[in-house]
């Protein structure tokens, strides 16, 4: 029943929502995004925000106990170790030598494959 | 290094003693929250323990400057400080993703990949570490190189991403936050 919801209950759902709802943009740019380092950016970064408002809303539908400090304190490892596991990936592909796209190119590349005889 | 000659040593910038006391009372907040058993007892043990863990760990948390002629305590800054430049860049992540959200799950995408340099230049590798970590953290710009000269290689995604990373505003906040002098500039084309 809608009425036995309580108002923390609400804020912590809307969160939880609001979290889901990042974490879809965060899939849908992995599948849309042209190539690696910008997969990278859909993957390591917006996943950030949609893990913390996730969080937000279960140390919230917890309240004030140690349990939440615990969940404040996974999400800390998450904020300190999501940005050096990107960074890690990005500067290993570069080392490497691994093209990076442009729009530019992708025009290029776009004409030459229209010059083509068929 | 000899354990004895740290709380003497002249190149460590700011107190030792200050540093172990504030390590300590971290280590013992993290024992508290784990446990969550105030019983004295325990509490004892916490002490002991997190005054042993400090003592250990201190040496390894000293981080020297490019020449070394100074070493830095890596959790050496007021947390106050911290705190605010937290909540700031919590702003910027949550600004920041809802325009990289919006760039990219438009029917077009409207993205303009490429890769920005410029030159960041502080003493304290805190500092670095700090910035590089704070740029791949924000949507839209991730660190790919930071050279031990303080060159910054990152990948934006947008151009508004990259705009907002070469106006300057991350960098200044990181050398406010350092107590560093501001040395900052783009590096133009390939």
């Amino acid at each position: 029943m809608i009425a036995d919801i309580t108002l923390r209950e609400f804020i912590a759902g809307l969160f939880l929502a609001g979290g889901a709802f990042f974490l879809l943009a965060s899939a849908i740019g992995m599948l849309r995004l042209p190539d690696f380092y910008c997969r990278l950016h859909a993957s390591g970064n917006s996943e950030t925000l949609g893990v913390m408002l996730s969080f937000m809303g279960l140390v919230i539908y917890e309240g004030l106990t140690l349990t939440s400090l615990k969940m404040i304190m996974i999400f800390l490892l998450i904020f300190l170790g999501n940005p050096i596991g990107t960074h890690i990936l990005s500067k290993a592909a570069y080392k490497s030598g691994h093209h990076v796209w442009t729009l530019e190119e992708d025009a290029k590349e776009e004409k030459n494959h229209a010059d083509l005889p068929h | 290094m000899e354990k004895e000659s740290i709380l003497k040593d002249r190149t460590i910038v700011g107190s030792p003693l200050t540093h172990l006391f504030s390590l300590g009372i971290l280590m013992f907040v993290f024992w508290l929250a784990l446990s969550g058993d105030f019983a004295v007892k325990f509490v004892v043990y916490g002490l002991i323990t997190s005054a042993v863990v400090a003592w250990i760990c201190y040496p390894l948390l000293l981080l020297p400057n490019a020449d070394g002629t100074k070493k830095y305590f890596a959790l050496g800054v007021s947390p106050i400080a911290f705190l605010c430049y937290s909540m700031w860049l919590l702003k910027e992540l949550v600004l920041a993703n809802i325009d990289v959200v919006k760039a990219t799950v438009r029917p077009e995408l409207r993205i303009d990949p490429k890769v920005i340099r410029f030159v960041f230049r502080s003493d304290n590798p805190m500092a670095k570490v700090l910035l590089a970590n704070s740029i791949t953290l924000t949507p839209g710009t991730v660190t790919m190189n930071v050279t031990s000269e303080g060159i910054y290689e990152v990948h934006a995604l947008t151009e508004g991403a990259a705009e907002g990373l070469l106006a300057g505003a991350m960098p200044r906040k990181v050398a406010e936050l350092f107590g560093e002098e501001f040395d900052f500039t783009v590096l133009k084309g390939e």
